[in-house]
């Protein structure tokens, strides 16, 4: 059996009517015969036989409309393979006709509103940039405050909503990975809030950042009693700041743009449970000792029991890693963008050193001062590391 | 006022409608053998044709455009040309083509829907089949003019029918070979009909070949019935050509004895009668009939001719349907030369999404 | 009401515009006693008689050309290309007096001219037959682009295009010719000029599109939407000037932008359109702008035509691409 569907008979045509019959069921026909005479739109053509065989059924009978496509004649064909034909609409995979909606269909359109511009609904404005790196922090661009014009979200305004993020739970985490084994051990545990943010924090600076380590001791033997740690090395921060204000800054590769502090905003490395967190402490050039302590305190303490709000673990402008109150001399610990310095604090320990033509022994403190070197040179780095360290062997 | 100008134009016709000469035949004509093969050829058209049609009608093939009742003009012209000839045809003109050395499977497959069927393997030179009315008038007077240029003795051909010459660029092809002296004969072939427009609503010119003389060329009108007269009037004009007089215009007079494409219905649009009216003066009878007055031809060789020429068509049919489709990647590897880095992506594409048809 | 089809409606608002003003002249190659190789024109010269139903000489320069003096006559010529592939030999008109004449004359002579073309391929036509060349018009100055893609807005724009004081090309999706019917009063409602249409609400991808691949797009549509896809789907129609506003308020919303359109992608109308939301709407974005085009190959003849026209398949995938991005 072979089946003959109606072709297109013009170009482009959906249907076509059939006017009269000249073959009747049971009739041998050969190949050419006029079978049926059919009209389009367009035109009263006769359709003849594809193939040589017996009229086994007719698909319609004067006056009758056939969509191009469908079954017209049914044959039972002189031997066993019917030619098939090279192209067109008879073909049930190819051709235009065969994948065209017949004039059946109807199209219904539903009139839609014009929504006016401006109109609820609208998407947060951002910098394509800004989009991206926010993507990459897994921030949602919607809850980051756009501080560029009309709202508009910057790239600045998603680094600064970065910190925020590690202090919330805004973090999205992703659905849980499966290893093929089923052991407890080692079971994969994902990362989340501030291990997470650690984690992509780190990645863009990876990415990012050119970084590039310069060590040295600070002698701290005649330091008088009462000093503190981090309030001697903050000052001192503020001193290597002042002395080259190039590293107390920002840089943004998007515009190739330098931004230089007067304010001195330190962001210290605070190790907890859950991951790395960040307070800043504000304006450490302009304030005593005392105030930075007392500060430090306060912010060792939400850290440590998360209660800190955003403010004070966004937009720091430096950053200092006191690592050495455990151990390890010195690192290189990793500028976080887009802050461009860092600067690490070994441990003390008390080594012999050099006094004029003496040896004598000396507590003294190992720093290890990263800085991007995209936006700082190595000058600027070491002029830096310069202050900071005669500020620190001062006594007090 | 007085005259300055004053112009005829000279209709000529060979064989009459019974196959009679009119007067004298040329000497190509009284040569048995070269009738006979300008007939075959023109039955092979004749019976392709049909065959094409009904391709058409039973979704085999695309639109088409048949040539049924010009096959003496297409064969005539075709024999008056030299194989180093260059043909500008329409897209009708299958006998002057197959005599050309193109091939029926080559036309199936360009009417299959594929610019494979247009690389013909013979004619080399030969431009493929021209859609847009009249644009390939200029491009046969530039072909002259490399002959020209290059001295050679070679002549450009352009088909256009009575429609297209209403186009500007039939003028300008015409205007600018004249000027120029170029050896290019035009073929204005007068079916009666473009699409549904008669040549009467055409223009207001008796003739159309009185075109040429706005242009300052010759004009010839002949019988496109008549294969010994376009024959003729086409060597003449062709040896004109060559010899470096310049071009001419012939208008053949012939008869569009089928509908203008497999999507045009001309019932719709032609006086009735018309269609039937002109039958009589159809080609081949004629021509068969000149044969067997000659002795050349019976009933047994016509029938021989036509199991033949079916034959042939039957193998081109064979060969056309067992082409496959060819591949995306022919879009983009005859754009150029050397196809620009970047197109690469696109032909990736085109690769990747053509297997969803 | 009638349920007709594009080419009807076509017919449906010549009949309608030419009863209501005798300025209306139909002029173009078969169109009078054939009523058009489409039909577009069927038994408007047994209506209104052959002055105002030309079988034009077959001239696409002379029928621009002689559409240009009528009109500054004060007519009112709608003219027909029969295929835009043979759109060539009229352009010089077109673009070098039809288009300018308002401009050079300051208004003393104007041209209320409206020139009807098929439009795209998908039919299995002969070579040139299925061309989309809207860019050609879109680039030149004083012209109005038209290119509808239902029944119902190919009658309400057609109106509107002759009823306009200045010319419009109004390209007429080959392939929709015939495609599907549609419920449309015979009223002598125009529908505005310059706007674009929503023709499906969505909240993840604006879809623009215009002509036949509208069809294609609203049916990757229908696909994306199983998958919760949300596709705000446009027809441009006015591809010059660009309802550009429209498509902005769609962008904010959605933020991701995929412009399909069956013309190659080089310099093709949907560069417009991204281009403008670069310029106006970037801020808005949450994905790159994609185009999913034909390719920059000439038009194939219709053995690969459906390879060179984007499948429904390849927009679902495009749009389903960006929205994921």
């Amino acid at each position: 059996m072979s089946r003959f569907n109606l072709p297109d008979l013009g170009e482009g045509l959906q249907e076509a009517e059939i006017v009269q019959w000249h073959v009747a069921v049971g009739d041998r026909v050969a190949v050419d015969q006029p079978m049926v005479a059919m009209e389009t739109a367009k035109a009263v053509v006769e359709v003849p036989s594809p193939v040589a065989g017996v009229i086994a059924a007719l698909h319609g009978k004067p006056g009758d409309t056939v969509a191009t496509g469908a079954p017209l004649v049914d044959f039972k064909v002189d031997g066993e393979s019917p030619p098939t034909p090279a192209q067109g609409p008879a073909t049930a995979s190819g051709g235009v006709v065969g994948h065209m909606p017949t004039s059946d269909e109807e199209l219904r359109e539903a009139p839609m509103p014009q929504v006016a511009p401006g109109s609820p609904g609208r998407r947060r404005r951002a910098l394509p940039a800004a989009r991206d790196l926010a993507r990459r922090l897994g921030l949602d661009i919607d809850a980051v405050a756009g501080t560029g014009r009309d709202g508009l979200v910057t790239v600045a305004d998603v680094q600064a909503a970065s910190g925020h993020a590690a202090s919330t739970q805004h973090v999205p985490v992703p659905a849980p990975l499966h290893r093929a084994s089923d052991s407890a051990e080692g079971e994969l545990e994902v990362l989340r809030s501030l291990r997470r943010a650690m984690a992509q924090s780190m990645s863009l600076a990876r990415d990012n950042v050119m970084e590039c380590t310069v060590c040295d001791d600070a002698d701290i033997e005649h330091w008088e009693s009462g000093n503190d740690y981090t309030s001697r090395l903050l000052r001192a921060i503020a001193a290597g700041c002042r002395a080259e204000p190039g590293l107390n800054a920002w840089f943004d590769a998007t515009s190739q743009g330098r931004r230089i502090f007067h304010h001195i905003d330190v962001g210290i490395a605070v190790d907890t449970p859950d991951g790395l967190l960040v307070p800043v402490i504000r304006d450490v050039g302009n304030r005593s000792g005392a105030e930075l302590r007392a500060d430090i305190n306060r912010l060792k303490a939400g850290a440590r029991d998360r209660s800190l709000p955003a403010s004070d673990l966004r937009d720091f402008t430096f950053m200092l890693s006191n690592f050495g109150v455990m151990a390890g001399r010195y690192a290189t610990p990793v500028v976080v963008p887009p802050a461009v310095a860092i600067l690490g604090a070994g441990k003390v320990s008390r080594d012999v050193v050099a006094v004029g033509d003496r040896i004598e022994v000396h507590r003294r403190m190992p720093l290890s001062l990263t800085f991007d070197h995209r936006c700082v040179t190595g000058g600027e780095a070491v002029r830096l590391l310069g202050a900071v360290i005669k500020d620190l062997e001062m006594r007090s | 006022m007085k005259d300055v100008a004053d112009f005829v134009i000279r209709r000529g016709q060979w064989l009459d409608a019974e196959g009679r000469p009119t007067g004298p035949l040329p000497d190509f004509a009284r040569d048995t053998a070269e009738v006979e093969r300008m007939y075959r050829m023109m039955t092979l058209c004749r019976l392709f044709d049909a065959k094409a049609v009904n391709l058409q009608r039973t979704g085999r093939l695309g639109t088409y455009a048949p040539c049924t009742g010009q096959e003496a003009t297409h064969v005539g012209v075709g024999a008056a040309m030299r194989p180093e000839d260059v043909l500008c045809p329409v897209y009708r003109e299958y006998g002057t083509q197959l005599w050309r050395g193109v091939t029926l499977a080559e036309i199936l497959v360009y009417w299959g829907g594929d610019e494979r069927g247009t690389n013909f393997a013979v004619p080399r030179q030969d431009f493929p089949w021209c859609v847009p009315i009249a644009s390939q008038t200029p491009i046969a007077a530039g072909v002259a003019m490399a002959f020209k240029v290059r001295g050679e003795p070679r002549c450009a051909v352009a088909y256009i029918g009575d429609g297209g010459t209403s186009e500007g660029a039939f003028y300008e092809a015409m205007n600018a070979a004249g000027a120029q002296k170029l050896p290019v004969v035009f073929v204005v072939v007068n079916n009666g009909w473009a699409i549904s427009v008669p040549v009467a609503a055409q223009t207001a010119a008796q003739t159309l070949a009185q075109k040429a003389i706005a242009a300052g060329i010759t004009g010839v009108q002949v019988d496109g019935n008549d294969i010994i007269g376009v024959r003729l009037v086409m060597e003449e004009a062709l040896g004109r050509a060559r010899r470096g007089e310049g071009p001419t215009v012939v208008e053949t007079l012939t008869y569009r004895l089928s509908d203008h494409t497999t999507a045009d219905d001309a019932t719709r649009y032609r006086p009735a009668g018309e269609l039937e009216a002109a039958w009589p003066s159809e080609p081949l009878v004629r021509t068969r009939r000149y044969l067997e007055s000659l002795g050349a031809w019976d009933d047994a060789r016509e029938q021989a001719l036509r199991a033949d020429c079916s034959k042939q068509i039957e193998a081109a049919v064979q060969a056309y349907q067992s082409t496959p489709k060819d591949s995306t990647d022919a879009m983009f590897d005859h754009l150029f030369a050397h196809l620009p880095e970047a197109l690469e992506e696109q032909k990736d594409s085109a690769r990747r999404w053509s297997a969803g048809h | 009401m009638a349920k007709v089809t594009l080419v009807e409606a076509v017919n449906m608002a010549l009949a309608h515009e030419m009863a209501r003003d005798p300025d209306v002249v139909l002029l173009g190659e078969d169109i009078g006693r054939n009523g058009g190789v489409f039909r577009a024109t069927i038994g408007l010269q047994e209506r209104f008689g052959p002055l105002r139903v030309q079988d034009s000489t077959l001239a696409e320069g002379a029928i621009a050309g002689m559409a240009v003096g009528m009109a500054s006559q004060g007519l009112r010529p709608v003219a027909e290309i029969q295929f835009m592939g043979f759109l060539y030999p009229a352009l010089d008109q077109i673009c070098n007096h039809m288009a300018r004449m308002r401009n050079r004359t300051r208004g003393r002579l104007t041209m209320p001219i409206v020139v009807r073309m098929p439009h795209g391929g998908g039919i299995h036509a002969p070579e040139h037959h299925s061309e989309s060349l809207e860019t050609l018009l879109c680039h030149h100055a004083g012209l109005r682009v038209l290119c509808p893609s239902s029944p119902a807005r190919a009658y309400g724009l057609l109106l509107a295009a002759i009823r306009d004081p200045d010319p419009v090309m109004f390209l007429e999706p080959t392939r929709l010719y015939r495609m599907a019917k549609q419920e449309v009063l015979d009223d002598g409602l125009a529908l505005p000029l310059d706007r674009a249409f929503r023709l499906r609400e969505g909240e993840d991808v604006t879809v623009v599109t215009w002509g036949a691949m509208t069809h294609d797009v609203l049916r990757a549509a229908d696909q994306l939407s199983l998958e919760k896809i949300g596709c705000d789907v446009i027809d441009l129609a006015s591809l010059s000037p660009i309802d550009h506003d429209t498509v902005l308020d769609s962008v904010s919303r959605t933020g991701r932008l995929v412009i399909v359109h069956e013309a190659a992608r080089h310099c093709g109308v949907g560069a417009e359109v991204a281009a403008t939301v670069a310029e106006r709407g970037l801020h808005d974005l949450l994905a790159p702008v994609r185009r999913i085009t034909g390719y920059d190959t000439v038009m194939p003849y219709f053995k690969l035509e459906h390879d060179y026209i984007p499948s429904v398949a390849r927009i679902a995938d495009g749009i389903r691409e960006t929205a994921r991005t």
